[in-house]
């Protein structure tokens, strides 16, 4: 009996590494530029859509495909935010909400119209299938592993390009003080698009694990940005190694719920944000 | 009398022949248009609060359907399974609604701004997924209104249609009244002064944290009342439709950026030209939602106070005036 | 006016909204030379500086640097061509290190000759806390790499914002004494002050601002303080 529990929180730590790829480029936007884009989660969706057109109609290999994309990402990122969310960011937090929740519904419904109601899913082949036994009837999918260690390198590559760069220092400069950074020279309007292209990179390294992991349609962008939401407030905002201790909370809360009643998957994982929520509001692991 | 004063005039007669009309509707109009009046009021009454929150309370809402579907799973519950009277049981989903808003609150005002957004969706979905646990409300799959409940607002199709739309009348009249005396109070006037300039409200002396908590959960009654009024319409509950993100909160928030967000004319303007394009562009489904979206993005870009703040570029004075003072004195 | 001049500002006024909060001011700054703005609390003389670096509202005229328009462009092209502003209350960004804060200079800068050893040579106490969080400087010391930023950046202007703004007397002194240091090296500093005995001891010519317009210009000796004082308050 206790091996199904520990087969389920073990399988939670490995949805937590997907759970922490959501999260790690809306952390890094809503850090730096000071909101949350609502259409994180759509725009999620809608890559693993062009993923499965690439890997259908192109026949591309899936990993290729996810590297085709990421560059696509970054210059759709750069190009909302310098050309959409610059003109309205800044004087009211407010009107930043409602165009990325605009946005949302955009995605969401073109993608209804484009593709259908109907769950997708792409195909990865092998990957998919091998698993790595454990003993004691615990197995580990071969996929869901390298899906841990890529949120850890996506984490560890943010907090490097973050605390190690030029422009990780001038991504936190802007952070730290517009209107500063914009006095000396340091133009914030190119900074933050080139800030929200990486956290678009991160969308399409995202959108390629989960697009393989599990079925998406149109509808499925909320939520992925819900469990990104939990996943940075969990960690505490503005930490990238915080996110993936929230993903992993999470991704156990999840799996461990799920395992009472499949119904409360969903449920387990938000009463535990909101319980975090009400005894610690700073996150379990916050920065400073 | 200059122009924009006539027009402003001739404005305000119109908005009070229409609210005369719209008292007597029932004697007037016929069934259908009975029927889609009701849905206008009880969408009106969700603008209304909606703009209440994130117009001038900084409470940016994206979970406002959490309490429209909390009270109708306490509207059925009062009615049908307690067999409580089906007019007080309104009153008492509206209570309920209340109720949950209290533990709500404390949690999301923990958030800020656009964090606060996403933890009302939180709340939201919680609080849906936890209405399909509940048996006896027909679990994830819902369940409908028992007929008694229904005759028991009139034997007669059009007397009970009359029944129900007078009072969801009643309801937007009182939360369009409600939005204005607070408005008008010094509560209004510190949330306006705080929402035009961060040091205004320490200025007029109103304390802006209790005056956002008073908003909050002076909302939830009426999004709970509302949504009693609106599973009266519906004839059933069930939690994706009950707790719809899409009809109780999406297309409310931007009837309001459409309309004119932080005014009151906004949420008016805004539910009057969504029902009106929906009528002439029929039921676009997703397109819809696209169209919709693409505006309200437009109008943010073009004018972010919305259509009335267009209008109010030709217009001396707003149609219902809040403003004590005449104009800001520049500094 | 010296053949070696770098900014010339014929004619500028600054409007935010339809408040005008420069009229038609006309100064320029040669190579080398300490220029230092006086006047009262808002007389418009931050305004000036971020008219001249490309941060303010509306502004009409010109300014050139270096007989090129630069009215107009991004402040980041401005910066790359040549020009530094020491910002008033320093607005360092507490969240870097020291060193990372004077890299941004250097980032965003000319590329010059002046590089992290000639900063260390001016600014020993820096590079013993260059691992520190900005935040946690003192405020002498913050200024201090405020200055040492804008100098990495290897400007031929340097805009000078405030710079004694809140310090004690002894640590405005060091910095003041650095002033002459920097024009040693040829650049042409643009100093705005309040202090106007310590901004016109360092100075080589200066202008007095009242209420958006120049009300005194010329060289320090041969102005009295009793001129000065006159065009300061306009009485």
């Amino acid at each position: 009996m206790a091996g199904v529990w520990i087969n389920q929180i073990l399988q939670g730590i490995l949805l937590g590494g997907l759970y922490t790829m959501f999260a790690t480029g809306l952390s890094l936007s809503a850090g730096v530029m000071r909101f949350v884009n609502i259409a994180h989660g759509d725009f999620i969706v809608l890559a693993c859509f062009l993923l499965l057109i690439l890997t259908t109609s192109l026949g591309l290999n899936p990993i290729v495909a996810t590297l085709v994309i990421l560059p696509v990402a970054f210059a759709v990122g750069f190009g909302l935010q310098r050309f959409l969310l610059q003109r309205v960011v800044g004087e009211n937090v407010l009107l930043v909400i409602l165009v990325t929740f605009g946005l949302s519904i955009i995605i969401e419904n073109g993608l209804l119209e484009g593709f259908g109601a109907d769950p997708q899913k792409v195909a990865g082949g092998w990957m998919e299938t091998a698993t790595i036994g454990l003993g004691g009837g615990i197995n580990m999918g071969l996929f869901q592993v390298v899906t841990f260690v890529a949120a850890v390198a996506v984490v560890a590559a943010l907090d490097l390009v973050l605390y190690r760069t030029g422009i990780g220092a001038k991504i936190r400069a802007v952070s730290d003080d517009v209107a500063a950074a914009d006095l000396i020279g340091l133009s914030s309007v190119r900074i933050y698009a080139v800030a929200m292209g990486i956290s678009f990179v991160t969308i399409g390294i995202a959108a390629g694990f989960m697009s393989i992991w599990t079925d998406f349609d149109p509808a499925s962008g909320p939520t992925r940005l819900l469990i990104a939401f939990e996943v940075i407030v969990l960690g505490g905002l503005g930490s990238m190694w915080g996110s993936l201790m929230g993903g992993i909370v999470l991704g156990v809360a999840q799996s461990v719920g799920a395992q009472f009643d499949i119904a409360w998957q969903m449920l387990a994982g938000h009463l535990v944000f909101l319980i975090v929520l009400a005894v610690r509001p700073q996150g379990l692991f916050p920065k400073y | 009398m200059t122009a924009p004063t006539l027009t402003l005039n001739a404005l305000r007669a119109a908005f009070a022949v229409a609210l005369v009309v719209l008292a007597v509707a029932p004697f007037v109009f016929g069934a259908t248009e009975i029927v889609l009046l009701t849905e206008f009021m009880s969408m009106l009454v969700l603008a209304i609060m909606w703009n209440l929150l994130a117009g001038y309370a900084d409470i940016v809402t994206v979970g406002q359907h959490a309490f429209v579907g909390v009270g109708a799973y306490a509207f059925f519950g009062f009615a049908a399974l307690a067999n409580l009277d089906p007019y007080l049981s309104i009153p008492l989903a509206g209570i309920v609604a209340f109720v949950i808003a209290v533990p709500a609150m404390a949690l999301v005002f923990r958030l800020r701004t656009a964090y606060l957004a996403i933890g009302t969706w939180v709340v939201a979905e919680v609080l849906m997924l936890g209405a399909g646990k509940l048996e006896a409300f027909g679990g994830g799959s819902g369940t409908s209104l028992p007929i008694s409940i229904v005759l028991s607002f009139g034997h007669a199709r059009d007397d009970r249609l009359a029944a129900i739309y007078w009072l969801a009348f009643a309801l937007a009249a009182i939360a369009l009244a409600a939005a204005y005396f607070l408005l008008r109070s010094r509560i209004g006037i510190g949330l306006t002064a705080m929402r035009d300039n961060e040091e205004g409200a320490a200025a007029v002396g109103v304390n802006i944290t209790r005056a956002r908590i008073l908003c909050f959960l002076g909302a939830a009654p009426f999004l709970g009342m509302a949504g009693a009024i609106i599973t009266l319409q519906k004839l059933r509950i069930a939690p994706p439709a009950s707790f719809s993100i899409t009809d109780w909160t999406v297309f409310i928030i931007f009837n309001v950026v459409i309309g004119g967000i932080g005014s009151f004319e906004g949420p008016i303007i805004g539910t009057v030209v969504y029902f009106v394009l929906r009528q002439y562009l029929g039921e676009l489904g997703t397109w819809n939602l696209i169209l919709l979206g693409t505006f309200s993005i437009g109008i943010i870009l073009v004018e972010k106070r919305g259509l009335w703040g267009l209008c109010r570029r030709f217009l001396a004075d707003d149609l219902i005036p809040i403003a004590h003072k005449p104009a800001a004195p520049k500094t | 006016m010296a053949t070696n001049e770098l900014l010339s500002v014929e004619g500028v006024s600054v409007f935010y909204d339809k408040f005008r909060a420069l009229d038609r001011i006309d100064i320029n700054v040669g190579a080398g030379e300490i220029v230092s703005i006086i006047g009262a609390n808002g007389a418009g003389k931050s305004t000036l500086l971020k008219a001249i670096i490309g941060q303010a509202g509306r502004v009409e005229g010109r300014i050139q640097f270096e007989g090129e328009n630069i009215l107009g462009r991004a402040t980041a092209d401005i910066v790359a061509a040549g020009m530094m502003l020491v910002p008033e209350g320093r607005r360092l960004f507490p969240s870097l290190t020291v060193e990372e804060n004077l890299r941004l200079g250097w980032a965003v800068g000319r590329k010059g000759e002046f590089g992290f050893a000639e900063l260390w040579r001016l600014f020993p106490a820096l590079e013993e806390r260059k691992r520190q969080k900005a935040g946690s400087l003192s405020g002498g010391q913050q200024q201090m790499v405020a200055l040492g930023r804008a100098l990495l950046a290897n400007p031929k202007l340097l805009l000078c914002d405030e710079i004694s703004l809140g310090l004690a007397p002894l640590v405005v002194n060091e910095l003041y004494a650095l002033i002459p240091r920097v024009k040693e090296r040829g650049i042409g500093i643009l100093i705005v002050e309040q202090d106007i005995e310590r901004s016109l001891a360092v100075a080589d010519r200066f202008y007095c601002l009242l209420e958006g317009r120049v009300s005194l210009a010329g060289h320090p000796r041969e102005a009295t303080r009793e001129m000065v004082m006159k065009h300061y308050f306009g009485l």
